[in-house]
Parts: structure tokens; sequence; C-alpha cells
């Protein structure tokens, strides 16, 4: 059994048939998962250095000097990587006084704090499967980003306190602007929102809970999902990129919701990361720093959003880029700022960013060329082996390197 | 035309990133906005026309696709280096940037689809 | 999809009886339920229905690819999610430490699997709409975000 990277949910039962380099035929994974597997062999990014092609052990000693004369490293990425090259990752921003940041600060981040810190309650994908009677999917569309969330754990599946299936043992609620595959599938259940209505419903929820009349047009249809809501004997609340940037800088009133459903039954928060160790990251750094992200360690531990990816490409002067590709995925005024910048970038394969970098190095598919270690979305250590031998060097193999040469 | 520009996950999209994020099918499935029906008709935009799409931080041109389900108002982008042409660079004190929520207006152009290289070199520029 | 009476429209419509059915309109139906092939209508060979013939092997050929049951997997829409998999009765009762709890099926005996990405039907003859007791379940259609399944 492999396990797959494609996404978060680290799916583990991953059956794959390989003669030689090439694999000839997969099991169990989904449509993503498959695409990454078929990237091991295309468009691999080969070593650079200042715009030529180099080898490998160049590129890092080049790596290395430019870590070591930056007064104001960004270190960037890391939800790609595995918890081991994390770990590295984290030790050489203490060993240069760097600014250390994850995509998560972009995206999940505030509600992935609250999980960690234990402000809010949470459980694993198994517990869901077993015991989880009444879902709500908010501001996610779980088809399309992870395709197997439904069918391995949250909704399809049977589980120890839920032998009859989805039919009659579970309900599941959607809350989303878009009529999304998802939305195709819970139809009867889909709670269609204007954008930047998350707070609103919430409200009208919680005032459903204190026993008054909520403020939206279908009064009815809020009140008997709230009754629904209220019978659940563990309830689990999905929350995706739609609510996490609908509720920025408010996402205390999803915690005061789980809170008031928590005064009468058991409801758990499951962010939906999308990368596949973003958690991993996030627990890592907290264990080390008490900060999920966005940490300085330039003098000592400091943290902030100062610190933040769209702060510090504007303010670093050399960006070290692990396994993530935000000239990419930041909005174009920051992707701006970032290529202007010189960049070392570790990654599997050709991207926006690494066309800009001045040292590429060209590292192993975790799960497929390196074995490690990572955290499900959940929080539940999931451990793979390579399954194919590979040329090139895990992250944490060159990051042990830099560490080494610095 | 006024929208609102959501952006969106697509399964297809995201296959074809994980392939080849250079190739003509992320781009076909990338460079892409969903528009409503009736919204389309008033603003006379066809199926398949080039549109191009402004906010306040930045243009971009792609293709009109009209959506089976009815969202007036509200137009869909997949997530991508084309709909980040249109995402705010300023942020609000969360530093956060607004990816779902981007004001935005749409008018038919003749004007080409950029690849990601076209895309690279503006950004080097 | 095709219907019975757009294959209807497309036979010779001369009753001859030639194919085992007493109508043309019952061989349309035993057409498009597989139990009939297009070359079981003789006449329909003739130089004389030559257009005809070519226009039924032309919307024949979306559902050629058909189990016995009637499933048709349309492999460019599936997402590989598996929740036909993990929500057929069958796949449930024959596969109960796989399929049924979420997991990759373990058994041979279950219909679907998701292979390279996308559904593919193993065993249709276990189907529950195979079959003298057939009944009309939809689970994996109903459970699909994409139209990737469909009976014909």
């Amino acid at each position: 059994m492999a396990v797959c990277t494609g996404c978060s949910l680290l799916c583990d039962d991953i059956e794959v048939s390989i003669d030689g380099r090439r694999i000839t035929k997969t099991k169990n994974l989904c449509r993503k998962g498959f695409g990454r597997y078929r990237s091991l062999a295309s468009d691999r990014s080969v070593p650079r250095v200042d715009g030529r092609q180099a080898g490998i052990e160049e590129a890092i000693s080049r790596a290395a000097e430019m870590l070591r004369n930056a007064k104001r490293p960004l270190l960037f990425g890391w939800s790609c990587s595995t918890l081991e090259a994390q770990r590295k990752g984290i030790e050489l921003a203490r060993r240069t006084k760097a600014i250390i940041d994850d995509t998560s600060s972009i995206c999940q981040g505030e509600i992935m704090d609250m999980v960690i810190r234990k402000d809010i309650p949470t459980c694993t994908l198994d517990d869901v499967r077993n015991y989880g009677d009444t879902l709500i999917f908010w501001g996610c569309d779980p088809s399309s980003s992870h395709p197997r969330h439904m069918s391995r754990f949250s909704y399809f599946p049977r589980g120890e306190k839920l032998q009859r299936g989805h039919e009659e043992d579970r309900t599941a609620f959607l809350i989303d602007i878009r009529t999304s595959p998802t939305a195709k599938i819970l139809a009867g259940n889909f709670i269609q929102i204007s954008p930047g209505g998350d707070a609103d419903l919430i409200e009208a929820m919680l005032a459903v809970l204190d026993g008054k009349i909520p403020r939206v047009r279908d009064k009815k249809a809020m009140i008997s999902m709230m009754n629904r809501l209220k019978k659940a004997d563990m309830g689990v609340i999905f929350p995706g990129l739609g609510l996490a940037y609908s509720l920025k800088g408010r996402m205390d009133r999803m915690k005061a919701l789980v809170d008031r459903l928590n005064e009468t039954t058991r409801y758990n928060v499951i962010p939906m990361v999308g990368h596949y160790n973003m958690r991993g990251f996030n627990q890592l750094l907290f264990d080390e720093t008490g900060f999920i992200n966005r940490v300085s360690f330039a003098d000592g531990v400091d943290h902030g959003p100062v610190y933040s990816v769209v702060e510090a490409s504007k303010s670093c002067d050399l960006a070290l880029v692990v396994g993530s590709d935000p000239i990419s995925s930041l909005p174009a005024g920051i992707a701006k700022a970032l290529a202007g910048v010189p960049m070392i970038t570790l990654d599997p394969h050709r991207t926006l960013t690494t066309e800009l970098s001045r040292v590429v190095i060209p590292t192993a598919l975790s799960g497929i060329e390196a074995g490690g270690s990572a955290l499900r979305m959940d929080g539940v250590r999931i451990e793979f082996d390579p399954i194919v031998k590979s040329e090139y060097p895990s992250d944490e193999e060159v990051l042990s390197k830099i560490l080494e040469e610095i | 035309m006024k929208v609102t520009i959501v952006t969106f996950r697509d399964i297809f999209q995201s296959e074809a990133q994980e392939v080849d994020r250079f190739g003509e099918d992320y781009r076909r499935m990338s460079a892409v906005v969903f528009l409503d029906k009736s919204d389309a008709a008033k603003a006379g935009i066809k199926d398949g026309s080039n549109v191009l799409v402004e906010s306040d931080n930045g243009r971009v041109v792609v293709v009109a696709r009209i959506s089976e389900d009815t969202h007036p108002g509200l137009a869909f982008m997949p997530n991508s280096p084309w709909s980040n042409q249109l995402v705010p660079a300023k942020t609000d004190d969360t530093r956060i940037p607004s990816y779902k929520s981007i004001s935005a207006t749409i008018s038919v152009t003749d004007d080409k689809i950029p690849t990601v290289e076209d895309l690279l070199r503006e950004l080097v520029s | 999809m095709v219907s019975a009476m757009e294959i209807y429209q497309l036979t010779p419509k001369l009753n001859c009886k030639k194919c085992g059915l007493p109508t043309c309109m019952a061989f349309a139906v035993a057409l498009l339920a597989r139990e009939k092939q297009i070359e079981d209508c003789t006449p329909l060979l003739e130089p004389k229905y030559e257009a005809k013939l070519k226009k039924l092997r032309e919307v024949m050929a979306p559902i050629a690819g058909a189990t016995e049951t009637g499933l048709v997997i349309h492999e460019d829409r599936c997402y590989g999610c598996g929740n036909c998999v993990v929500a057929c009765p069958v796949n449930v009762a024959n596969d109960p430490k796989g399929s049924a709890i979420g997991l990759g099926p373990k058994s041979d005996r279950v219909i679907l699997v998701v292979e390279d990405g996308v559904v593919r039907c193993l065993n249709p003859k276990e189907c529950r709409r195979f079959g003298p007791n057939r009944i009309l379940c939809n689970l994996c259609t109903a459970t699909c975000p994409s139209k990737a399944i469909e009976f014909v």
C-alpha cells in the first residue's frame, strides 16, 4: 500500500503497480491523486544557479552561501514537505535568523490556529466515520478539493455507530456561494449564501439557538436546520476556504457558534486543509515557538502579521521557497514584489517560482520518491515509504546539507 | 458589466496543474470565467468569446463560459495565476488576500489570452 | 441519452418479426436494453435502409460500452472520488472490510472500483438492476458529483 500526497487526506490505501520507474496501474487514487502520480514523469525541475544549468551539489552550496549572506531571509512554503523536512526548515530559520511562514498564512491559518491551540474542539476523521452523524460542509467543495473526503470518512462509509450508511444515519448540510459539484449531491440540504454572507448566517443560527426569530429570508428552513443540528450525537463542521476568506478577522464568530452548539451536544471542527502537510508544519512550529505561522527568529522568537508571506515578500532580501509556488498562488501585485527578490527554490517540478529563481534545487516527490511522515488534516500522523527509486534528493536531505554548509 | 468574482477549485484544473502547469490543458481550464446566463445576455457576451476582466488591481483576458446554474451578479473563476491578476495586493489587518470576493468589470475583447510565460514576463517587467 | 422511440424511428417499421420479436417497437426496446443487437434486424442491413442503419449505429455508439445492467461510465467526467464505490449496496455487502468502510475494495466480488483515477465496472451481473429479481437501485448515480455514471 502506498500513500497519496495529493491532498491532506493522505489516503493510505493506494495500490500501485510499477515497472522500473514507470507506474503502470493504480487503484483507489482519485483523479487529483492520479495526477500527482502521473507528475512523476512530467516537467521535472532541473538544478540551476544564476540562470545556468548546474549540478545539485553546486546549487546547494550556492544556496547555503546566499543564506549565509542574507540579512532578512524569508523561508516560505513547507506545506508540501514531510515533517522531517519541516523540522530541518525551522532549524534553518533559527540559524539564519529568518522569517518563516507557510501557505496557511494565506488560507486556513486563522482557524487552524484555534484548532491547534485547542480553542475549538476537534476530532479525527476516523471519529467522523464512526460517530459523526451530522455534518456541515462550510465554504468548501470536498468533491473537487478532497475527492475522497466524503467516501472515505465523512458521509458515505459505514461506521461503528453508523451501520446503515448515509441514507439513514447521517445528515450533511452544505453552506456555500456556488452550486458546486458537492451541492449537486447534497441538493436537499444546500444553503446558498451571498459572498460575505457567512457572518450573517452565523448570527441567524445563533439567534435560533437562543429561541429568537432569525433575520433570514427562509425562516422555516433555518429553524428546521437548527432543530436537526441540535439533535446530533456528534456533529462535525468542515470549514473550507470560502469560510476562511469570508470570515477573516472575525473567526471568533465561528468559535461562538461552535461553543453554543457544544452547550447541548458535541460539535467538532476539522478545517479542510489543502496541501498534504500544512497541518504538520503548523503543529511543529507551534510546538517550538507557540505560533503556527508568521514567525521571525531575527531576535529570539517574534510573531505577527508583519512576518506574513504577504508582508515579508516585500521586505525580505532573500526567499527560500520549499515545495510551493507562491509566484502562481499569490496576488500578482505581491508576486511581483517577490519576483524582485533573489529566490532559492526546492521543488520536484518546474513551476512559475522556479522559472524566476536564482537557484533551483530539484527534489524527490514525497510519497512516491521520498519517504517520511506527515499530519493529515485531522492531525493524525501518516508515515510513508518511497515506492520508486529517485535520482533526486528529498527536501530533508537538501536542507540538511544546506545546514551543514552554513 | 460589473460583477463580483469568486474563485474556486476545479478538479480537472487541479489535475492539469499537477501534471503540467505550463501546459495547454492547464491554461484552457484556468483562463476562464463562468458567467450567469442573463448577465451574459445583457452584456452581449457569448459562450466561448474572449473577455477582458478588470479589477482595481489588474486585468486579464480569459474565455467566457455560460454557467448551467444561475448566479446573477457573480462570476466564478478557477483559482490560478490568471485570477491572481485581479486579486488586490492590498490586504486588511489579517494580511489574507481577498481571493474570493473581487469587484471587477467584464467586457468583450479581441485580445488574446496570455500564456503562463506572458504572465511571468509581466511580473518581471 | 437515446430513447426507445428514437430508435424505433430508425427501424424499417415493417413489423416483420424476423428478429424474433412481434414489432419494431419491441425490437427498439430490446435494443436499448441490449437484449438484441442491431444486426438482429436483417432488413435494416439492406441497401435501402443504409441511411437509417448509419444513424442508428451513431445513436447507439455512446451506450455501446454499457454493461448488461445498462450502466455507462463516462470516464472523462469521473472524479475518481469513490462515492459510488462506497455507496453501492452490493459493494457494501460483498466487501465489509473495504468499500463498506470507505477504503479501497478488498474483495474481488465488488461491482465498482477506482483505477487510474476513474471508476470501472467489474462484476455487472452482481448489480441489483440485473437478473429476474432486479430493482431500480440508483445509489451510484445519486451519489455522483459529475453525472459520470448513467443507466440507459
